[in-house]
């Protein structure tokens, strides 16, 4: 499935070769180097929270890809991160909601603020660079306001409830394996099905051993991982939402009327208006859903800050917007896949993660991360003239 | 009159793939003369132009320019300027935000200490509008100006480098008729100065009262060059039109037509951009299983007359249309193919196509709603409908997961076709759908819109070539200063009425 993915990507253009390629070998590369470095690096311990990272990073950064696809772009998402987290925690450590019900609550106020970001963005054909820009800063404002500038702990006094452990809690390693084995089967099933009905349907298949060897390249990988998470706690369940969201984000992009309307309003506006595409109902909806995704991203970095401060998600919008790139997305909409944008972020993940343990001045980080960010975007264009 | 020649074309010619755009043509300027070019869209006109002023690379066309008697190459634009020649384009190169001075010196602003010394560029500025006798403030922005006014600040500009030779590519289509009379008077006051001017232009009056000499160019070949004494309009319109219909067109199906799908009574609309035509008071009637083709010279408002009424620009319709017995007086695309009417726009790239993603994708982005199933995407579905146009349009279909952009015109604009039938249409608009594909491509298109026609559906078919028109149509509208200027019963058309009902000549 991926690889077809990857392969009708790569014909068509919408995924740059460094995207399908080069990334994970500049992944790996990064991981070797930090590991000779800093030996701790590749501790069960640090890569569990190197994942846990990455799954607050990647989420963000998935639902920015939906914005970006649709040829637009959101400022206030760290804000918006802040905020949300801040409401959540504000409801249910300051006034004694339930978890489950202040999460939705802040959920929903994440889906109607962005929901009303967009229709300004539609309604009055202003740029989603000023909307969102001004949401940077209302948000922020709004952010101090809830907590108060203060600092809202995310500790549950009467024990741990669901916010508190999105970061803390592990899969016990039996079920861990347990899951792995489980997905393995239904993905394994559904790639021999795809193959078979392809096959059936005489389109060009590919042979019988390349899907086998593919399947267990993969499923040797995923095994590795959960090895490793066995060897610290088991799988964090901040992972398992990022694979969750992934998955959906993959299928609504790439299976969906949905998807395809994304990919035409941001690839040629004018044809997709004239195509008949809802051109105002698909930026309302991918605004939307990224508001769904700010708010889930609120919640696991506050939870794993550990407390709502004022700095909570400064600067995530950037990062989100950086591991889209990194993943091959153009800023013009149209171009950019989940897979891609899931590389970028663990690029992103791992250099920060990599420099906080070395212990590198946080001025010298701030440096890095935007040299790279600007090395990926020119490596893109050259591999795309050369190619 | 009969000065030097000053710059002369001889037998050249320009391919662009399989077409060919220019065959032979000889022609030449002389000082001091003004020299109208005409003939029919796609005669070549532009072509020659841009040939004659370095916009061609050296190489891309066979045959020799000569300026001045002896052999001349220009590398690019630059050097044609250099030795003296300016053109002004259609689509004007102003900067609308800044002023009229401004405008006149971009590029080499007279600068003091790094800053622009405006009282110099103020002063030069005046003295320049006034050499060429142009009343006008140049501190005033641009865009507070008419259509003719920035054509005169165009032209200023041009005589500010003081060129031999001005090359004017239909310089009148967008002027009302004062603007086009202070036109005509500068150029008869360069022509006083000894400047050359090429003048390209579709209306007939203007270049009889205007030129010195007249080419005529009609297929790429140019068919003779003549003193305008001794020529009349009729003769003119018989040169352009006058050829063989060399094209062979797939004969007219036995079916009978139906009954009215689409009737337009009295319909107006503003003009889309300023500049544009605007459409006036236009009453026709499309029946099932008829071709209608609408002719007409370029600005007559053709493209305006299908885009609006199919919603491109989403603007308020005055007037009544009926789409199969349910009138509308806002559509827009989306409405417009939930009512059965496809568009295939003239303009591909921008409204056609979204080239980077697959021909599959773009096959299904007008009928998601008969692919998927509560918003999923049924692959099996899209493949079967989008495998069945494709073999209909002999599209082979193993580019079905090749991006749009990889494909040929001619298979491009299959897909744009091939989209437009998948939300199963009632009434066809198509803009120019054989422009820019090569000639087999063309041949299938014809077939395939004759196969629509005899399936019952109505089209609408505009285009720029008379023989297209009239070998394709059962009735042909021509139209005229956005209003329809004539109406042709076929199966037979004479060309020369068609061309005097478009140019507004009466014969």
């Amino acid at each position: 499935m991926i690889s077809s993915q990857r392969e009708r990507n790569f014909r068509s253009g919408t995924t740059p070769v460094s995207g399908v390629l080069v990334m994970p070998f500049v992944t790996v590369l990064l991981w070797v180097a930090f590991a000779i470095w800093e030996p701790q690096f590749i501790s069960p311990r640090n890569l569990s929270m190197l994942m846990i990272e990455l799954s607050v990073t990647a989420t963000l950064a998935i639902g920015m890809l939906l914005v970006i696809l649709a040829g637009h772009i959101d400022l206030s998402a760290g804000s918006g991160v802040g905020l949300l987290g801040g409401v959540a925690a504000v409801l249910v450590f300051q006034s004694g909601w339930p978890a489950p019900l202040a999460l939705t609550a802040a959920l929903l106020v994440g889906l109607g603020l962005w929901c009303g970001m967009a229709w300004l963005v539609v309604r009055w054909r202003i740029q989603a660079f000023i909307i969102t820009l001004g949401g940077l800063l209302v948000f922020k404002g709004a952010f101090w306001l809830v907590i108060q500038s203060s600092t809202v702990p995310v500790v549950g006094r009467e024990g741990a409830n669901l916010y508190s452990i999105l970061t803390t809690w592990y899969v016990p390693p039996t079920y861990g394996l347990v899951t792995l084995l489980v997905l393995g089967a239904c993905w394994s099933l559904r790639l021999w099905i795809q193959w078979w009905q392809r096959r059936r349907a005489d389109l060009p298949v590919d042979s019988g051993e390349v899907v086998f060897l593919r399947a267990f390249t993969i499923g040797q990988a995923l095994l590795l991982v959960v090895l490793i998470c066995n060897a610290y706690r088991g799988l964090p369940l901040a992972f398992l939402i990022l694979m969750a969201l992934a998955w959906l984000a993959h299928v609504l992009t790439q299976e969906t009327a949905f998807g395809r309307n994304l990919y035409a309003v941001g690839g040629n506006l004018s044809a997709a208006r004239a195509c008949g595409v809802p051109v105002d109902r698909v930026v309302l909806l991918a605004f939307t859903l990224m508001g769904a995704v700010v708010a889930v991203t609120g919640f696991m970095q506050t939870a794993y800050a550990g407390a709502s401060t004022t700095t909570v998600g400064e600067l995530m919008e950037l990062d989100a917007i950086a591991a889209c790139v990194i993943g091959g997305a153009s800023l013009k909409g149209g171009r950019g896949t989940v897979i891609g944008t899931l590389l970028g972020s663990l690029i992103m993940a791992t250099l920060l993660n990599g420099m906080t343990l070395l212990a590198v001045a946080p001025e010298a980080k701030l440096i890095v991360r935007g040299s790279v960010l600007v090395l990926a975007v020119l490596v893109d264009v050259r591999m795309k003239r050369d190619a | 009159m009969n000065g030097r020649v000053l710059l002369a074309a001889e037998r050249v010619s320009k391919h662009f793939g399989c077409v060919v755009a220019l065959q032979g043509v000889s022609f030449d300027i002389r000082e001091g003369e003004i020299h109208a070019i005409c003939g029919e869209n796609g005669a070549g006109k532009s072509t020659l132009i841009k040939l004659l002023s370095g916009q061609f690379k050296p190489g891309s066309y066979t045959g020799q320019l000569r300026f001045r008697g002896e052999p001349i190459v220009f590398r690019d634009v630059r050097a044609a300027e250099a030795a003296g020649i300016a053109v002004i384009h259609q689509e004007l190169a102003l900067v609308e935000s800044l002023s009229v001075a401004e405008n006149l010196f971009l590029g080499r602003l007279p600068q003091r200490a790094g800053r622009i010394d405006w009282p110099r560029m103020l002063a030069s500025a005046r003295e320049l509008l006034e050499r060429v006798d142009v009343d006008l403030d140049p501190e005033i922005r641009v865009a507070d100006l008419g259509m003719g006014q920035k054509q005169l600040v165009e032209i200023t500009r041009a005589l500010s480098r003081h060129p031999r030779l001005l090359i004017l590519d239909e310089p009148t289509a967008a002027l009302g008729e004062e603007e086009v009379e202070t036109l005509t008077e500068q150029l008869g006051r360069l022509r006083r100065q000894g400047v050359a001017a090429v003048y390209i232009s579709h209306k007939l009056g203007e270049i009889l009262t205007l030129a010195d000499r007249v080419t005529v160019l009609r297929d790429g070949s140019s068919v003779r060059t003549q003193e305008v004494t001794e020529l009349t309009p009729d003769a003119l319109i018989e040169q352009m039109v006058g050829r063989q219909l060399r094209e062979v067109y797939p004969p007219r199906g036995e079916h009978r037509v139906g009954e009215v799908t689409l009737c337009l009574e009295g319909l107006s609309a503003r003009a889309e951009r300023p500049g544009a035509p605007q459409l006036r008071n236009i009453s026709l009637s499309l029946r099932r299983g008829e071709i209608l083709g609408i002719g007409g010279l370029m600005g007559a408002g053709r493209t305006e007359l299908v885009s609006h009424l199919y919603g491109l620009w989403g603007q308020r319709l005055s007037g009544t249309v009926t789409l199969n017995g349910r009138s509308y007086g806002r559509p827009s695309p989306r409405r417009s193919l939930a009512r059965g009417m496809m568009l295939v726009t003239e303009d591909r790239q921008r409204w056609g196509l979204v080239a980077g993603r697959t021909v599959d994708e773009n096959l299904s982005l007008s009928s998601h709603e008969a692919i998927a199933n509560w918003g999923w995407v049924v692959r099996s579905v899209e493949q079967a409908r989008n495998s069945a146009v494709m073999s209909k349009l002999n599209l082979r279909s193993n580019r079905r997961l090749l991006a749009a952009r990889q494909l040929s015109g001619g298979n491009q604009q299959k897909v744009v076709v091939g989209r437009g039938l998948l939300s199963a249409p009632d009434v066809i608009l198509l803009d120019e759908p054989t422009r820019g594909i090569d000639v087999s491509a063309k041949r299938e298109l014809y077939e395939e819109v004759r196969r629509l026609a005899a399936e019952g559906k109505a089209i609408l078919w505009v285009s720029s070539e008379l023989p297209e028109l009239m070998g394709m149509s059962d009735r042909i509208a021509m139209m005229r200063a956005g209003a329809v200027a004539g109406l042709f019963e076929g199966p037979q058309f004479d060309a020369r009425c068609l061309m005097a009902a478009a140019t507004g000549q009466t014969t």
